[in-house]
């Protein structure tokens, strides 16, 4: 056609261009984009120079106090929160687990029951973490009377980090190709031998990466814990899963209501410790997303 | 090789039937439809410590008083028991996240999706998902020791309390852009390359195919997605009772200090109110409420995921 | 495709030389009035054929006809796919495959298969082999299996000194002929292979052929293909099948024609049957 036509339309063809508009607004999206991370990194940099002075091996070594918050640590928050992410691990992540491969591998999904525990899951996901804290205080620590203990507060955090857990690890078990389950079943392996031995492990760097990813929302996490009593000045470390505790966010939440500057640079140093601690996790999980997908 | 034999074997002795039981593959799916249920009983656990304290604060507060009255302070002596103020905040709060967080988010997620190279998006998603990450205790004190100063130096006029509706609200705002953002790329994503291809086709522009027609297809996805941030503002506890506080007021003017729904179920939870006091129960009625809400809107998004994902999968 | 009709005489078959008597036939298989439904959908309808002992069949036919349907109640993969059954009979040297004392899983230990796209399991070559024995609690040496496998499979040589090596980094043609290895480790009397092929290039195929060839003295091979020359090439009798569309406009699969392959491809009896080998359609 072009070499029918004059050269005049030929012209026409390509001399329309791109109209400023779409330049604008291509501009328009990437600058929403540019502005919600730029966010990120405005908040980074104003808690690391907020809490700079703070920033000492005090910090850790000591622990909180409300008389002098020039010298106060944060040890009680740091313990607190490694004993209620340990339990929470070994509680949600297997119990998480095991539901995502009863609803990948055996659930009819044509099952009226199923298909409830689905919807239903995907509703916990998005209740608000307070209710959570409401479910731990009315249900955990009063009618069970665990009382406000490591146990009760990593039980509810538990509950609320479950349906992430089972929302990561069908993704994961999703993302096995179903030809291998079948290459396994053909051989005469039962369902289970097939899950075990060829689908999870194919699943685990998935798994992981989810796991790891519910498991820093957890830390990350102070609302419910307000209802457990973990929000009164704990000045120990946790002895075990029936010791009172504390933990990191909510020591940062206490020191922002004291009214002196001094607990608001605490705070901020405070604050340091944990972005660190999920920034560490959530590289460890994006590095090991991007290490092993898509090995088909 | 003993093909022979086997093939004799086979072909007359041994049946097909089961040659040992496997009780275990029972046990096993019994165990795994165990942990599935665990969900459910959470959900059965939550109706459960919400209903009776909250049955019992009805017998006691009326619900005309509860919703017949625009004065709160369940704390307080004499206590009130109007619940519109914490509405009122709640949804105020909520609105000022979205307008912060609609457009920016959707704004993301089309660049993401439309617009971004691989390489460019595999920089930028783990980004944002660093972001929906931070915990919001941090957001909190963000807007309360930065946000807020900052707006009050430079709109001096706004008359901005040092605890206010606004940074909370804007804030809360930054929280959801990263479910709106994901979410709503996730169903842009879905939509099959035919559609833009066929628009192309026709001549429209990248954003005029962006616009009307992969927003469109996507339409039921990101209404998901903005349902689920609304219900993620309305139930968020730290960022609300950082930055805009407990003081109940009945206000639409987003420079005052004003308690939440979910700010005030932290305030008294943390506190000292013993269990069968009026207080106590107050707790669970607004947490029944809050919890009925947002799972109205939950239950909603869910469905609405579920209407495109068959359609497109 | 259309290659094949225009020099029909000249298709290399299988004939009437192969050292077997293909009148006296070993039924290993006795299909009656076959027919598969996936929910109310009828796939394929009302199949009757047999297949013989340590014979080769193939099962051709346009796409959607069927064929692979049936394949997979040989092994009662369809059991897999929610909503699918399968009404009729099949017996395996007598016994009703569908009985309900039957157990799939069993079924599957004496049936081996081999699908369309390569699908090793992502370990190591030597897992590969391993996985079935192990999972069937088979006694003996692994090594040994494992060894045994691979050369009836013709792979021994190629692999003998990567056997930790992840089976993923072999070539697709070496991966299928794992997969064939893997099949034979579980000592089926069996194999079904569906469309195993299709995603070669033409000398891996010769290769898989070859194997085909080899291992039909010991096994009883049923393979799908979409490739008549291939079918001519290695089997021994051949179903053609069809899709057609009945008087409410539903398309089924149907069994047109079952014989013996010279036959097929040098005098069908059934006129689709020499419209589909002479390329006049599909």
């Amino acid at each position: 056609m072009a070499i029918l036509t004059t050269p005049k339309s030929a012209v026409q063809l390509a001399g329309q261009g791109r109209p400023l508009r779409e330049h604008v607004f291509r501009i328009a999206l990437l600058s929403s984009l540019v502005i919600a991370l730029g966010f990120l990194a405005l908040l980074l940099v104003y808690v690391v120079q907020d809490g700079w002075p703070r920033l000492d091996s005090a910090l850790w070594e000591n622990q909180p106090s409300i008389r002098r918050p020039e010298t106060a640590g944060i040890q009680s928050g740091i313990f607190g929160t490694l004993w209620i992410i340990a339990l929470t691990a070994l509680m949600a992540l297997p119990t998480g687990i095991l539901a995502a491969v009863y609803l990948e591998e055996y659930a009819d999904k044509t099952k009226w029951y199923n298909r409830l525990i689905e919807l239903n899951i995907s509703n916990l996901a998005a209740v608000p973490s307070i209710v959570y804290g409401i479910l731990g205080l009315g249900l955990i620590a009063r009618w069970m009377q665990f009382g406000f203990t490591v146990m009760t507060g990593a039980m509810t955090i538990s509950l609320l980090v479950l349906p992430i857990v089972i929302i990561s690890a069908r993704e994961a078990i999703k993302a096995v190709p179903p030809s291998i389950r079948e290459g396994s079943l053909a051989l005469g392996a039962t369902q289970w031998q097939t899950i075990w031995r060829q689908v999870l492990p194919a699943a685990v760097p998935g798994m992981a990466t989810g796991s790891i990813l519910a498991l820093s929302r957890a830390i990350g996490e102070a609302a419910p814990f307000l209802m457990l009593g973990a929000a009164t000045l704990v000045r120990f470390n946790p002895e075990g899963v029936w010791s009172s505790f504390t933990v990191l966010p909510i020591q940062i939440y206490s020191f922002i209501s004291q009214s002196r500057e001094e607990f608001h640079v605490l705070a901020a140093a405070a604050i340091v410790i944990l972005l660190a601690i999920l920034l560490l996790m959530n590289s460890v999980a994006i590095w090991l997303r991007n290490r092993y997908q898509k090995r088909w | 090789m003993s093909a022979q034999h086997r093939a004799t074997a086979t072909g007359t002795g041994r049946s097909l039937a089961r040659s040992r039981p496997r009780y275990g593959e029972q046990a096993i799916k019994v165990v795994l439809m165990l942990a599935a249920l665990v969900s459910v009983a959470t959900t059965v656990g939550i109706v459960f410590a919400l209903a009776e304290p909250t049955i019992e604060f009805f017998s006691e507060v009326s619900l005309a008083q509860f919703f017949g009255s625009t004065e709160w302070g369940p704390l307080f002596k004499p206590a009130h028991f109007g619940v519109w103020p914490i509405i009122v905040a709640t949804l105020e709060i909520t609105l000022i996240a979205i307008i912060v967080a609609v457009p920016l988010g959707l704004a993301a997620a089309i660049y993401l999706s439309e617009y971004a190279s691989r390489r460019v998006r595999k920089i930028f998603k783990p980004v944002l998902e660093v972001l929906a990450g931070v915990p919001t205790v941090v957001f909190g004190f963000f807007a309360l020791t930065l946000v807020t100063p900052l707006l009050q130096d430079v709109f001096p006029w706004l008359g901005l309390e040092p605890k206010n509706a606004l940074s909370a609200g804007l804030l809360v705002g930054v929280m959801i852009i990263p479910i709106i953002a994901s979410m709503s790329e996730d169903a842009m994503a879905a939509v099959p390359n035919g559609l833009r291809e066929g628009s192309f086709a026709l001549g429209a522009s990248k954003m005029l195919t962006s616009v009307r027609v992969v927003v469109p297809a996507a339409f039921s996805g990101i209404v998901a997605a903005i349902i689920l941030a609304i219900s993620r503002a309305a139930g968020e506890t730290m960022i609300v009772a950082i930055a805009a506080g407990f003081k109940s007021v009945f206000t639409l003017d987003p420079t005052q200090e004003m308690s939440t729904m979910a700010a005030f179920i932290a305030q008294a939870g943390s506190g000292d109110a013993s269990t069968g006091s009026i207080a106590y129960k107050t707790i669970f009625a607004v947490g029944s409420l809050l919890f009925l809400m947002t799972f109205a809107m939950n239950w909603f998004s869910a469905r609405m995921v579920q209407k495109y994902r068959e359609v497109y999968d | 495709m259309s290659e094949i009709g225009i020099s029909m005489p000249n298709v290399t078959v299988r004939g009437p030389e192969a050292p077997r008597n293909l009148e006296s036939l070993d039924p290993v298989f006795q299909v009656e009035d076959l027919s598969v439904f996936y929910g109310d959908y009828e796939a394929v309808r009302n199949v009757d054929m047999t297949i013989g002992n340590r014979e080769i069949t193939a099962m051709i036919g346009p796409s959607g006809c069927g064929k692979s349907t049936v394949l997979r109640c040989f092994n009662r993969m369809n059991d897999l796919i929610p909503g699918a059954r399968a009404a009729g009979k099949i017996t395996y040297h007598g016994e009703d495959l569908y009985g309900d004392h039957v157990d799939p899983i069993e079924v599957r230990r004496r049936i081996g298969m081999v699908f369309q796209k390569p699908n090793p399991f992502p370990k190591s070559i030597y897992d590969n082999i391993a996985y079935g024995p192990r999972v069937n609690g088979m006694k003996g040496k692994m090594d040994d299996l494992v060894e045994q496998a691979l050369t009836q499979a013709a792979l021994w040589d190629e692999v003998k000194d990567k056997l930790k090596q992840n089976a993923l980094s072999l070539s697709g043609g070496q991966q299928q002929r794992l997969c064939i290895a893997r099949a034979i480790a579980v000592k089926p009397e069996v194999i079904l292979m569906d469309e195993p092929c299709s995603a070669l290039d033409p000398i891996a195929t010769t290769k898989i052929e070859d194997l085909m060839q080899e291992l039909s003295r010991d096994y009883t091979i049923v393979i799908v293909t979409h490739n008549m020359q291939q079918a001519a090439r290695v089997s021994d009798r051949t179903a053609f099948f069809t899709a057609e569309v009945d008087e409410a406009g539903v398309r089924h699969g149907r069994l047109v024609e079952f014989d013996e392959t010279s036959r097929i491809f040098t005098n069908p009896a059934d006129k689709r049957t020499e419209d589909y080998i002479t390329g006049r359609f599909g």
